[in-house]
């Protein structure tokens, strides 16, 4: 009986050769997309998968803002009061080190220095070394095996020496497996915490002294609740906090697996993301395989018809409908399974250079997978059920006293479900569509508009040595290709420093933070911040020690002025000393979009300029920068040029986003695609089946462009009911995404004119050539088919 | 002792309804069959003639009225009780062959089996041995499309009979062939029925309803006239 069904299904396929390409076809491209998918998905939700996460902990800050960095003094003070915990480890984590090796100089993109403890937390794999000693010792150092590899080809690196930041000589003694791309704290080797422990010593000497890049690791013992510890902090906080805390100090204890979800974290390095999003892709995956089943049934119950005197004959002959069922359902599955196996190939082979694009390192080894596999299977069975069962039941119900006759007017109802489930595939392409749309308007808002500040062709880059600033200076502007230098502790968009404020004149006792940066007097122009009262940052003798500043207009608006010139002159208390504000420039955006813009100081401290920017013209461009690092290089011969484009770092931000961004685009242009390989399917079917209308039409007289607007005409009344289904679920699902971000765009009816527009062209492009290609049948031949 | 009776219809009724008219096909129509009797059923267009045989063939239900089958009460059966007792009894010949394109002569004739259950081998070898005694046996890799109409007519009988039905029910059996295919045809339903075979057909062709034991002729579905042949 199997086999029966088996070669009935194949010598049906071999038969209707196009509509089972259209099938596969779709089914294979969904499939794949669905793995694509839901491996990223499984990427993303399984960050920080160490053996002990579930146990493990950050130690964070929350002093009015929520920061994950701590002081250094918290890891030693936590060992002593909370003795039950089983580990307590501290790291200072550190962007672009500089490492020299047998004369070659390189700048990595982030190490950790760590202490023993570390390793007991984070299970990595180690290729040679001893965990538990590796990382005792000063200038002690791990590689990661690409690492060793890049440094010392197939040499044993362990013994090796490595030159680390211009500073330390440090000896490998350790090699681990690269980590894993999905990890919150990724980087390329490790250094032993006591390297740099003795220079860090002013850091360790309070709980308030908060230095960018040191986290606290805490491993709870088994079985034992985190409360149990959360509950004795604020006591632990008083004891050891030197000052007086305030209510507002807390030590929130950051279960390590949500680190990667935590948006409350956010900042110019660390990108959280929202779990929603996956959960947004995962729908999009959903509804790819739901447009391929929807292909699947209208293009089987269109064709039931012609397998309509089959099931006849078979009923006449003692079928029962279970055993046609089981038919229609084995046919099914030999498509859908020839799909798997052409969507599984698929996925393999473009799975890599996909996690290239979205920036994750998947691969297709991953498909071998118990879980992936267990997942594939899953998806199979749902997918047969789902686009075979109807369709099976449809075509196993024929009576054969009809069925022989065709006598299959009741047919008009598969037709109403057809046009339903035409209808659903519209109103998902549309939303798609809505969704891709304000995606994209949100990408540009975030990295274009409204920034307050001009990034257009802007560079920047370090200082490693602040005495040579003015040498610097010279050599750059002898450049013709240089429009513009500023020094800094940062361009507006870098290395967030924060401050106190308060205002007790104007009645703001309290105190407040504000983010600082440390300016010359060409950065207002050349960034092209906006003054709206008073005077620019000037250049300040270092004898000069008045303080003076340039607020922003928030600032100004927490101290209680409104109008900017009212608070040109006032003083304000800025760090514990007395302040006087010079001037008032427009709010720009110094963080991501996610976050609402801060109060700032602009202030000139000549003290603490470690970064240069440089505007250049756009022409020659290449040519300038290459002067620029000649210049730099010969300055600071020890240490390696590296530039970043102002708006490239802007783009990083968005890292998260731009993944998000990518895969919307991809997956619903494949959603489309599936959707118009049924949709042509289904025209090319219905051409089919009114082909003696048609010509009795030309007969009588019709004009093609009438013939071709028969055709259209139902497909534009579906669209426009998909478009009522579309438009509202599009603006709900969207308008709920932006609330993500403190700044974004509003919805306008400009996208969903785009969408309809869209779904109306691609339905039009989909059955124009079947639609012609009827009208254009000479009537005689449509006749005589009959 | 009385003949045994394989088929007794008795007020048997039968309505088509649209929205707007009723149309009866059977008007309290009463018919007997005998087991072994070849009977043919004539008529004009519309007289009941498919219905009945429909009915017979436990493809379609009567609105009202008796039908026994082997002495059974077989008018309210349901349908997979229906599909039981028609694939053990009945084999159907069709005007139009009703072969599914999809399948060679062989498996064409072996589906029967498959849906009672017949093991492999035992079905191999009585498709093999129908074919031979139906000539086809050379034809049996074919496609339908690739025979004759006498030739697919043939594999059809085939199908019918491969299961040994006690019943044949032929709607216009020759009605898509030439006289000499027909002829054929007929003399194969004769040999079945000189067997042991009922044979029950609707014809339009008064020279093939001469083959018959019996012809009954129907008229806005009622019986008009029995005529024994000799």
């Amino acid at each position: 009986m199997i086999k029966n069904y088996i070669i009935i299904a194949f010598r049906n396929i071999r038969r209707n050769m196009s509509y089972a390409f259209l099938n596969v076809f779709g089914l294979t491209l969904g499939i794949a997309s669905c793995l694509v998918i839901f491996l990223i998905v499984r990427n993303e939700l399984t960050y920080d998968n160490f053996n002990k996460a579930n146990r493990t902990y950050r130690v964070t800050l929350n002093a009015i803002d929520f920061n994950s960095n701590v002081s250094m003094a918290i890891a030693p003070a936590m060992r002593t009061d909370f003795p039950e915990l089983e580990q307590v480890s501290q790291v200072y984590y550190r962007q672009n080190p500089l490492v020299k090796v047998n004369n070659n100089r390189f700048i990595e993109k982030q190490c950790v220095f760590a202490d023993e403890h570390f390793t007991e937390i984070f299970n990595y794999q180690w290729l040679a070394g001893d965990p538990k000693t590796a990382l005792n010792e000063p200038n002690n150092i791990v590689l990661t095996e690409s690492l060793a590899k890049k440094y010392f080809g197939d040499k044993n690196p362990v013994g090796q020496m490595i030159f680390l930041e211009n500073t330390f000589n440090s000896k490998v003694t350790g090699v681990i497996k690269n980590v894993p791309g999905n990890t919150s704290l990724p980087f390329q080797f490790l250094v032993s915490f006591e390297t740099i422990k003795s220079r860090m010593k002013d850091n360790m000497s309070n709980f308030w002294a908060i230095g960018g890049g040191f986290f606290t690791f805490i491993l709870i013992p088994q079985h034992y609740s985190i409360h149990r510890i959360e509950s004795r902090i604020p006591a632990f906080l008083h004891k050891n906090w030197e000052k007086d805390v305030g209510k507002d100090v807390h030590l929130p204890l950051q279960p390590l697996k949500d680190i990667h979800f935590d948006q409350r974290y956010i900042n110019n390095v660390i990108t959280p993301t929202s779990k929603d999003t996956y959960y947004a892709l995962l729908g999009v995956a959903l509804l790819i395989i739901i447009t391929a089943c929807i292909n699947f049934i209208n293009l089987a119950t269109a064709q039931a018809i012609k397998r309509a005197k089959e099931v006849g004959v078979r009923k006449v002959l003692g079928a029962q409908r279970s055993q046609l069922i089981k038919q229609f359902l084995g046919e099914t599955t030999v498509l859908v399974l020839m799909a798997l196996i052409l969507g599984v190939g698929i996925a393999a082979l473009f799975l890599s250079e996909a996690g290239n694009w979205l920036n994750i390192k998947i691969d297709a080894g991953q498909l071998a997978e118990p879980i992936v596999i267990g997942w594939i299977a899953c998806l199979t069975i749902l997918v047969i059920l789902i686009a075979g069962l109807y369709p099976a039941f449809v075509q196993s119900a024929f009576q054969p006293v009809d069925s022989l006759k065709n006598k299959t007017g009741h047919f008009a109802r598969g037709f109403t479900l057809r046009k339903g489930l035409v209808v659903a595939q519209f109103a998902i392409s549309q939303i798609l569509i809505v969704g891709t749309l304000v995606v994209a308007h949100q990408m540009d808002f975030f990295q274009n508009q409204d920034l307050g500040f001009n990034k257009e062709a802007i560079i920047s880059m370090g200082i490693p040595d602040m005495s040579k600033l003015e040498v610097l200076r010279q050599d750059f502007a002898n450049n013709p290709g240089v429009k513009g230098i500023s020094f800094s502790s940062g361009a507006p968009s870098y290395n967030n420093n924060f401050t106190s404020f308060s205002a007790p004149a104007f009645g703001v006792t309290k105190d407040d933070v504000t983010e600082v940066k440390f300016i010359d007097e060409n950065y207002i122009d050349m960034f092209g911040l906006k003054m709206l009262a008073g005077e620019k940052v000037t250049k300040k003798d270092v004898k000069d020690t008045s303080q003076t500043f340039v607020a922003n207009e928030t600032l100004i608006h927490k101290i209680g002025f409104m109008n900017p010139h009212d608070a040109v002159g006032k003083r304000i208390r800025l760090n514990g000393r007395s302040a006087t504000i010079i001037g008032v420039v427009q709010d720009f955006q110094s963080e991501s979009k996610h976050k609402k813009r801060r109060a700032c100081a602009l202030e000139y401290n000549a003290g603490v300029f470690f970064m240069a920017s440089v505007k250049i013209q756009p022409a020659g461009m290449v040519r300038t920068i290459d002067h620029i690092n000649k210049s730099w290089s010969s300055l600071f011969p020890n240490d390696l040029f590296k530039y970043e484009f102002l708006d490239e770092h802007i783009a990083s931000f968005y890292t998260q986003e731009q993944k998000v961004y990518t895969a919307f685009k991809l997956f619903s242009f494949i959603a489309i695609l599936i959707g118009c390989l049924g949709l042509y399917g289904l025209i090319s079917f219905t051409a089919s089946q009114r082909t003696k209308e048609i010509g009795i039409r030309k007969v009588l007289g019709a004009p093609i462009m009438s013939i071709i607007g028969l055709f259209s005409k139902e497909f534009i009344l579906l669209i426009s009911i998909a478009f009522f289904i579309a438009a509202p679920i599009g603006y709900y699902a969207m308008h709920n995404w932006l609330q993500n971000y403190a700044y974004h765009i509003n919805i306008g009816a400009g996208i969903f004119i785009i969408a309809i527009a869209a779904s109306v062209s691609i339905a039009a492009i989909t059955i124009s050539y079947q639609a012609i290609k009827a009208a254009l049948i000479n009537p005689v031949n449509s006749l005589r088919s009959e | 002792m009385q003949e045994a009776k394989m088929i007794k219809i008795t007020d048997l009724e039968k309505f088509y309804r649209t929205e707007e008219v009723e149309t009866i096909a059977l008007n309290k129509l009463s018919i007997e069959v005998k087991k072994g009797e070849f009977v043919a059923i004539m008529g004009p267009s519309g007289c009941g003639k498919s219905t009945l045989l429909n009915i017979l063939g436990m493809l379609d239900d009567p609105d009202d009225g008796s039908y026994m089958f082997n002495g059974v009460e077989v008018a309210h059966y349901t349908e997979r009780k229906r599909a039981d007792l028609r694939k053990h009894n009945i084999g159907f010949v069709f005007q139009s062959f009703n072969l599914i394109d999809e399948l060679t002569v062989f498996e064409n004739v072996e589906l029967p089996l498959i849906y009672t259950g017949v093991p492999s081998a035992e079905r191999v070898k009585r498709v093999e041995e129908v074919l031979d005694k139906m000539q086809i046996m050379h034809r049996r890799n074919h496609y339908p499309q690739q025979l004759s109409g006498g030739q697919q007519q043939r594999v059809a009988i085939a199908r019918a009979v491969v299961n040994k039905p006690k019943l044949i029910l032929a709607d216009e059996p020759t009605g898509n062939l030439d006289s000499s295919n027909g002829n054929d045809v007929m003399e194969l339903l004769t040999d079945l029925n000189e067997q042991g075979t009922t044979i029950i057909m609707v014809t339009h062709s008064e020279h093939d309803a001469r083959y018959s034991h019996r012809i009954i002729r129907l008229l806005d579905g009622q019986t008009v006239m029995e005529n024994i042949m000799i």
